[in-house]
């Protein structure tokens, strides 16, 4: 369900499904993990493919930032409608930085 | 997932079922379906925040009450009023322990953002469902058990 790319060294993680839900939370978690295990710590999720992501989706992508560590950072993108309304609703968008499109994560990321 | 359009007799109501079994793979399918019937009435943050509702308490049903076991059922009813939305989610499953609903509310999301292992992997959706929804009422009786969710029309 995932696809990635790596831009200036940092590693942007497209998702390829309209919704992330308990139903792909585990696939979604297991296919994170390899990336960050690949020695990546530097992470884009782009979401803006994303239209729908439920509790189960959000704890995965919260284990993800856990499984990186202090020295990693995972940023949000493109995340829009019922996606940043429960990322704002949740605390989480002060836990993860949300930028409106990869290209300014990526920019802040490798600054 | 079997719809079946009822005409209520009620005034100004009208009310859809649908059912489908125990399968997280069917939740977005039974999810699309109750914004569809609401979408005529909501905004679409209000349809944001009944989707999300449904979704959480059909995983609760099906992830706890059933615990992961295929082949049980799960009835979705909206019935939809001139200023509200009222969904049940009905269940046969072993009853939730109500004081978890009633302890659910955005104090589960108080944590301490600078401190990533508070922040919460899990237990968020009765907590999601009570900030999303306007009432939120839990019955068991007879083997039978119903989350009534309700959205008041803005």
């Amino acid at each position: 369900m995932l696809t990635s790319e790596l831009r200036n060294n940092v590693l942007v993680v497209h998702v390829g499904e309209k919704r992330v839900d308990a139903s792909k939370a585990p696939l979604f978690k297991d296919e994170m993990t390899k990336c960050i295990e690949s020695g990546q710590n530097q992470l884009v999720l782009d979401l803006s493919g994303v239209d729908f992501v439920d509790s189960s989706g959000l704890g995965a992508i919260v284990s993800c930032l856990k499984r990186l560590g202090p020295r990693g950072n995972l940023a949000i993108a493109g995340a829009k409608g019922a996606v940043s309304r429960l990322f704002t609703l949740t605390r989480m968008d002060k836990v993860f930085t949300l930028h409106d499109s990869v290209d300014a994560a990526v920019a802040q990321l490798s600054a | 997932m079997r719809p079946g359009k009822t005409g209520e007799s009620t005034r100004m109501a009208s009310s859809i079922s649908l059912s489908i079994d125990s399968d997280l793979d069917k939740v977005a399918h039974i999810a699309r379906a109750v914004r569809g019937v609401c979408s005529g009435l909501l905004s679409t943050d209000d349809a944001d925040a009944v989707e999300i509702s449904v979704v959480e308490a059909i995983n609760n049903v099906i992830k706890h009450g059933y615990q992961g076991q295929p082949g049980q059922d799960v009835e979705v009813h909206v019935v939809l009023h001139k200023d509200q939305v009222v969904i049940d989610v009905i269940d046969h499953a072993s009853p939730m322990r109500t004081e978890l609903l009633d302890q659910a509310s955005e104090e589960r999301f108080a944590f301490d953002e600078t401190n990533l292992d508070e922040v919460p992997e899990g237990g968020m959706g009765l907590a999601l469902i009570q900030m999303n929804m306007d009432e939120v009422e839990y019955t068991s009786e007879g083997g039978e058990n119903r989350l009534r969710m309700i959205k008041r029309v803005a």
